[in-house]
């Protein structure tokens, strides 16, 4: 992420949490945080806690962001930041749990008083993490049209093409699902497993070998003692923490999408 | 070939809940920033490192970088960093564990250090890397913190330890990991029982020595890689030093171990430049000198203590009030003095009275006014520093004092001061670690420490990655004493001033011969005649040479072999 990147984020960020964006300038920003924002950002439990039991007036804080310091005015005071700092990796996780869940319609601007059907889909964006005692992940968002099955790559990526609202148009029903969502992350689920499982797995047959070699080595420290102990045992444990082969499958978000028959 | 596919499942309770209770749903803003988030953060590839992209304040030089890359690429994230001291191994630490967290392989983290170090690593992981560590420093740490720095004598000692061992730990970093050759003490059982998904092992004094301490470090980490030790001491004498004729075993140890040479890094060092600078005694030091070492010659005095005489004698050609101090010092913890050991006293602190000036005091302030920068005086004595102070003072001299005792906030304080508003920092100490003072070019060795590697440490402070201009070394040495045999025996015989620290380093674990400073106490204390001293003085240049040339081999012999000395 670029500096120029992580600025339009943070004012996306603070604009979609209902925040005033105070000042918005080349290289840095302050924002005044709504009570949610605080309480979701702040750490100061304690504070609010107070609050709520005196019926104080609440003041939730006001923050100075410098996205760029070699932009931003020299008297201005705040928290740099880049793509490593805490900072921006808190609010990163806070984009994350905000908004885990989404439900949304199509909206048909064509749609003189005709009536619109939209049909389900269940949409997941997913992280696939090969582990190892190196790691690497892939992005994939699949969606499963819940009427006849249909499954699309890059769900996303279609759905940014969409005129999305969280409530249901005018003129528009919904259909019922055929498929249960419950069934349907299960559908998604046994794909991804299909696809996986005839991947190419060199990394992990690599991993084994090296971790049986390891194991071997372990064994033959190990060969004379006449018992073995608790040494050994940890040993043996922390190398299969180091080496053994996994794929993990974390779910970033996901809903249920109404879209029209040709929004597909 | 199958492999364990793990479906997290944690998210769909959520979902389904949301259905059920058709709400509340997220925002369609923030869903699409997630996403975007997720992007950014996902890393495509085993290989390469993301650290750098993070760390937007730290320039790791190219050996660093490639020294991480190796440990988490080709060495499976369990290796000994041996870089020489000076540079870098807290940054490599650093760069390897930033990756594996970022990456998400590493979550708790336990990191053993020197006591005196527990603050400063934490500090630097914390501003540097941007790494949440905490020194410990009350029980719950342990277990709410991930990222925890701790001495050893305090992580293996309970309550701690029962602890420690309750946790699992993602990765183990250990400092000065040479502490732990010997593998019957209580800590190297301590680390040996910590289980080590990924390990790294700091140590600036690798292995010269003795191939069974090899043995020990290895098997800490690897368990196995050197074969068990019977297997291990049947094919190598176990007090042999014969790593380098072992191709096999040199091969072995550095798949598990990385070093980097000052010469490797292609860093290019700024010059030192060596003067001495003689003294001439005035009237009333030269007799104060006389006096100190006519006791010599007394055989009560140097019967019960040579040491202190030789004391006496380099106090003289520092300061009479370091001598002062002394004597007052030997007469009161003296019970119940004779008459006549307190007539020597007092006889003595009337020669420290009748001195009139500081003759080196004198050269020192002409020196630093000529030079008209920056310039750092070390001394070994309190009372010199005292009376330096003073005396700068009293000739328009603006210093600050500095002291391997100051808390680490007043040592920064210090610098600072120095750095903006002093010209001169007197040190009675290389004021330990991590003090670095490369703005200042210019040192004065007011006395000499007799053990190198003070003497070594001190000139480090300046003379480190980051200075960028050539450092002058200003050695003083007042004539017809021991400081100038002292001196030209560490300057002229093992060229120390040229050498930089990782040669020396070597040298002198190579000698094996245990404390440098012993040896000149005893060729300077225990020598009943000039003829004798400089015997002995030549026998410990010869064997300074020796290790020279052992090591001179041994560096050609590894030429195209980096990584093992």
């Amino acid at each position: 992420m670029q500096q120029q990147e992580i600025h339009q984020f943070l004012e996306n960020y603070f604009q979609a949490n209902g925040c005033e964006i105070v000042e918005n300038e080349k290289g840095y920003m302050t924002v005044q945080l709504t009570i949610e924002l605080d309480k979701e950002l702040m750490n100061r439990p304690f504070y609010w806690h107070y609050l709520e039991k005196t019926g104080g007036i609440p003041n939730p804080m006001k923050l100075t962001f410098i996205t760029d310091q070699n932009a931003a005015p020299e008297e201005i005071k705040g928290e740099v930041i880049h793509f490593g700092s805490p900072r921006l990796h808190q609010i990163f996780e806070s984009t994350k749990n905000l908004a885990g869940y989404i439900r949304l319609y199509e909206k048909q601007s064509l749609s003189y008083g005709q009536q619109v059907s939209l049909r389900p889909w269940l949409g997941m964006n997913l992280k696939i993490s090969y582990q190892c005692d190196r790691k690497r992940d892939v992005f994939k968002s699949i969606g499963l049209q819940l009427i006849n099955g249909q499954v699309v790559e890059n769900f996303h990526e279609r759905l940014l093409e969409l005129q999305l609202t969280p409530k249901i148009p005018d003129y528009s029903f919904t259909l019922s699902p055929l498929i249960m969502p419950k069934s349907g992350v299960m559908r998604i689920e046994n794909l991804l497993r299909n696809e996986i499982e005839v991947e190419d797995h060199n990394w992990a047959m690599e991993a084994r070998e090296r971790w049986q070699k390891d194991l071997q080595l372990l064994e033959h420290f190990y060969e004379e003692a006449e018992e073995k102990g608790e040494s050994y045992e940890n040993e043996k444990k922390a190398l299969q923490e180091q080496y053994e082969p996994k794929v993990k499958i974390t779910i970033v978000n996901g809903g249920l999408f109404y879209l029209t028959e040709k929004a597909v | 070939m199958a492999v364990d596919i793990e479906f997290d499942s944690s998210w769909l309770d959520g979902f389904f809940q949301k259905i059920e209770d058709d709400g509340p749903w997220g925002n369609w803003d923030l869903y699409k920033l997630a996403i975007e988030v997720e992007k950014h953060t996902v890393i495509e590839d085993f290989e390469g490192l993301q650290a750098p992209k993070h760390l937007p304040n730290l320039t790791p030089l190219p050996h660093q970088i490639e020294v991480a890359k190796q440990v988490i690429e080709n060495m499976n994230g369990k290796a000994i960093l041996a870089d020489e001291v000076g540079l870098g191994k807290t940054i490599e630490a650093g760069l390897i564990l930033k990756e594996y967290m970022i990456r998400g392989l590493v979550k708790k983290v336990l990191i053993l250090v020197p006591a005196s170090l527990v603050s400063q690593w934490a500090s630097e992981l914390t501003s540097k890397f941007y790494i949440p560590a905490v020194a410990q420093k009350k029980s719950y740490v342990w277990e709410q913190c991930d990222v925890v720095v701790s001495s050893i004598d305090t992580a293996k000692r309970n309550p701690h330890r029962d602890i420690i061992f309750g946790l699992d730990y993602d990765l183990i970093i250990i400092d000065e990991a040479h502490k732990l050759k010997n593998n019957k003490t209580k800590n190297y059982e301590f680390v040996q029982s910590l289980k080590k998904k990924f390990c790294l092992l700091l140590t600036a004094t690798p292995i010269q020595n003795r191939i069974s301490e090899i043995f020990n470090l290895v098997s800490l980490l690897k368990p196995g890689h050197l074969g068990n030790e019977t297997v291990f001491y049947e094919k190598y004498k176990r007090d042999s030093r014969s790593l380098n004729d072992d191709q096999h075993l040199k091969e072995l140890v550095n798949k598990v171990m990385i070093r980097n040479r000052r010469a490797d890094t292609g860093i290019e060092w700024t010059e030192r430049h060596v003067e001495t600078i003689p003294i001439q005694f005035s009237a009333g030091e030269k007799a104060l000198y006389d006096a100190v070492s006519e006791l010599r010659s007394e055989d009560n005095w140097m019967a019960t203590s040579a040491f202190s005489v030789m004391t006496l004698q380099r106090e003289a050609c520092s300061s009479r009030e370091a001598v002062f101090v002394t004597l007052k010092n030997m007469l009161n913890k003296k019970e119940d003095p004779s008459p006549y050991f307190q007539a020597q006293i007092e006889s003595l602190i009337e020669k420290v009275q009748a001195v009139q000036m500081n003759s080196k005091a004198e050269k020192a302030l002409e020196l630093i006014k000529k030079i008209d920068d920056k310039v750092i005086i070390f001394t070994e004595y309190r009372a010199t520093q005292l009376y330096l102070q003073w005396f700068l003072k009293q000739n328009g001299i603006t210093s600050v004092p500095f002291r391997g005792g100051f808390k680490r906030g007043k040592k920064d304080w210090m610098r600072e001061l120095f750095q903006k508003h002093a010209q001169v920092l007197i040190a009675t100490e290389a004021g330990g670690e991590g003090i670095n003072l490369q703005f200042c070019h210019h040192i004065i060795n007011f006395d000499l420490p007799w053990n190198p590697m003070r003497l070594e440490q001190r000139i480090g402070r300046v003379h480190r990655l980051g200075q960028e201009q050539d450092v002058h070394i200003y050695n003083f040495a007042t004539k017809d004493t021991v400081e100038e045999h002292v001196l030209k025996l560490l300057h002229e015989k093992i060229a120390l001033f040229e050498k930089v620290i990782g040669d020396l380093d070597d040298i002198l674990t190579k000698l094996e011969f245990g404390n440098f400073e012993d040896y000149l106490v005893d060729i300077f204390g225990h020598s009943t005649s000039e003829g004798e001293m400089r015997i002995k003085m030549d026998n410990l240049n010869s064997m300074i040479q020796l290790a020279e040339e052992i090591k001179e081999s041994e560096s050609s012999a590894a030429a195209g072999n980096s990584s093992i000395s």
